[in-house]
């Protein structure tokens, strides 16, 4: 057989191994990253993530894991302890219904504002927006995964 | 700008720099293979590509240094950032470039077809580094989403009115000197929109409150912007006769919608809506008529407007599974000599590639596309607010719907459509708009600071010693 016809043959099939080489290589990639994700300790809905804190609890840049209740204000009974001369000891309720999160004032006495607006009752709350009791503020993030 | 942000610390990328190195081995070699082949039929005046110059490897020099460039600055920047869709993108272009290197090069006027394709890459490279590399805040995007679609509509009507006509279709805008297809960019537009009103909405959009029989929707004001999609998706149609992008369009609506609310009832009565727009449309427009009437049967009309589909089959069934090899194929364009597939480099690349490299490279490719659309849900999944989910989600799904659409109807799976394959296809608003999106995912991929490793127990003979210390 002709070497150069034997030699572009080979070639054409060595280019073509090199692409599933590629391939296979970022599988293995994709695989240890999900599987990394996968270890890690999931099962939270969401995180609170605390914007300001004149008070210094909680502390600023500390992020809560939330279940679908979660509770906030000055009372230690809280889930989240808010500990500022402006929150009330039975703040807010935040939970997590269906498919979506709601933030509910408990009658506090200076109000919850989500993205400085006032929370007359209760409010849907988004991914990204700012909850304010008293001078803390915080923002709802998704959970890590 | 660099100096008012934290101090920056180089940070080595080494899953990106072995997967380019495999890239940079398999183009080596495909190129090798090409330039043999051609080596070998120079002597024979009966093959398909005598007349064809030998390809130049300083173009693919040129790419393969323009990739690692991008690595080197994207480790000297030094985020946490993606690490596999720069190669992966970077396969896909060196392929288009070996084919665009192998085809006439009279396609394009000036510095000839291989040339100008690699400038395209190297500026599509550019746009994903620069992006990547510098883009921190997603607030210009997420603020402005009204002045975006604005901006897109504009753009559209722009396109209505001022565009020139190329084979029937109205897509290409020419402004002085520059011309570009808008569609392109407007698909960016269109994704940003809708990640910035999904996302605000979507606490309302979940919410029950109209029922149709026994389908539930949302509150009626807030379906009012599907509407309007669904109503754009078909003025581009009518009047642009671009198949491809209100196919796109609308695909990727429908799948946002789906990302957001986890409903399957809102797809249905999308697909729904498709349905009886099309069936409509179908009566009415003889474009989309004289386009299904192909799928359905090119042989009807084998020599005259099923010509590129039957010559694409043709082209698939001499490929096999192994392909002719690269520069081994007959993809002349322009008809002559039989068997060419005429707008071949812009349309058809996907036929090309199957008949150079079979069922086994075609496979490939569709692999590379699907790591491109595993990342993004992945960086969608792990973002840290509903509207980088949405963006993320959406921007990968937009290269891999395209590629989706075009390939199939290439392999005459679903009626043909104009637009083109991500990456691969001939021509600079693709690619540059295309490098737009990845390098936009790149840069939402962004997983912050790197948290200080967790204090670990002093064990063994260290604590001894450390205790016994003074």
């Amino acid at each position: 057989m002709d070497p150069v016809v034997l030699s572009i043959w080979i070639l054409r099939l060595v280019f073509l191994a090199l692409l599933y080489w590629f391939l296979w290589t970022v599988v293995r990639v994709l695989m240890r990253d999900l599987r990394a994700a996968a270890r890690e300790p999931g099962a939270e809905l969401g995180r609170l993530l605390v914007l300001a804190s004149p008070g210094g609890e909680p502390a600023v840049g500390a992020a809560f894991s939330l279940d679908a209740v979660t509770t906030l204000g000055r009372d230690v009974n809280n889930t989240i302890v808010v500990d500022d001369d402006f929150a009330s000891g039975d703040h807010a309720v935040l939970t997590y219904r269906g498919r979506a999160w709601y933030v509910e004032d408990l009658g506090s006495t200076n109000g919850t504002f989500v993205n400085g607006d006032p929370v007359d009752g209760i409010a849907a709350i988004a991914f990204g927006d700012e909850l304010q009791l008293g001078n803390v503020r915080l923002r709802l993030e998704r959970a890590r995964r | 700008m660099l100096t008012a942000g934290p101090r920056i610390h180089p940070r080595l990328r080494r899953r990106e720099l072995g997967l380019l190195a495999i890239a940079a081995l398999g183009l080596t070699v495909g190129s090798v293979s090409l330039a043999l082949t051609r080596l070998a039929g120079a002597d024979d005046p009966l093959a398909p590509d005598a007349g064809l110059p030998l390809a130049d490897p300083t173009a693919l020099a040129i790419y393969l240094g323009a990739l690692f460039a991008a690595h080197g600055l994207l480790v000297l920047t030094g985020r946490r950032t993606d690490e596999v869709l720069l190669p992966t993108v970077g396969l896909l272009g060196g392929i288009s470039l070996l084919l665009m290197e192998r085809l006439p090069q009279d396609l394009a006027g000036g510095l000839g077809l291989g040339t100008t394709q690699l400038v395209w890459l190297v500026l599509s490279i550019a746009v994903i580094t620069v992006i990547a590399a510098f883009i921190r805040s997603d607030a210009w995007l997420r603020l402005y989403k009204y002045t975006w679609a604005a901006f897109g509509v504009g753009l559209l009507l722009l396109t209505f009115v001022l565009g020139r006509e190329v084979n029937g279709q109205r897509l290409t805008l020419a402004i002085g000197p520059l011309s570009g297809q808008p569609s392109e960019l407007l698909k960016v537009i269109l994704v940003i929109f809708l990640a910035g009103y999904l996302s605000e909405n979507r606490a309302l959009l979940v919410e029950e409150s109209t029922r149709v029989g026994p389908i539930r929707l949302p509150p009626l004001p807030y379906l009012a912007p599907m509407v309007a999609m669904w109503a754009i998706a078909l003025s581009i149609v009518v009047v642009q006769r671009d198949l491809g992008a209100a196919l796109l369009f609308f695909a990727v609506f429908l799948l946002l919608l789906y990302v957001t609310t986890g409903r399957a009832s809102f797809v249905a009565l999308g697909l729904l809506a498709f349905v009886a727009g099309g069936a409509g449309l179908y009566q009415a427009v003889e474009h989309v008529q004289t386009r299904v009437d192909i799928w359905l049967d090119p042989f009807a009309t084998a020599s005259g407007a099923g010509y590129q589909v039957v010559q694409a089959l043709h082209a698939f069934a001499r490929g096999g599974i192994l392909g002719t090899g690269l520069g081994a194929g007959l993809p002349e364009v322009g008809g002559l000599p039989p068997g060419g597939i005429p707008a071949l480099h812009t349309d058809f690349p996907f036929a090309a590639l199957g008949e150079e490299l079979g069922l086994i490279g075609v496979m490939a490719i569709l692999g590379l596309y699907l790591v491109v659309i595993e990342r993004g849900l992945r960086i969608a999944a792990s973002a840290a607010d509903d509207f980088r989910a949405i963006l993320a989600a959406g921007l990968s799904l937009v290269i891999g719907v395209q590629a989706f659409i075009i390939a199939a109807g290439n392999l005459k799976l679903i009626p043909l459509t104009g637009i083109t394959l991500p990456f691969i296809s001939y021509g600079g608003s693709s690619l540059l708009t295309n490098g737009l999106v990845v390098g936009l995912l790149i840069a939402l991929s962004d997983r912050g600071a790197q948290p200080p490793p967790p204090p670990t127990a002093r064990r063994g003979l260290r604590r001894i010693l450390d205790r016994g210390a003074p």
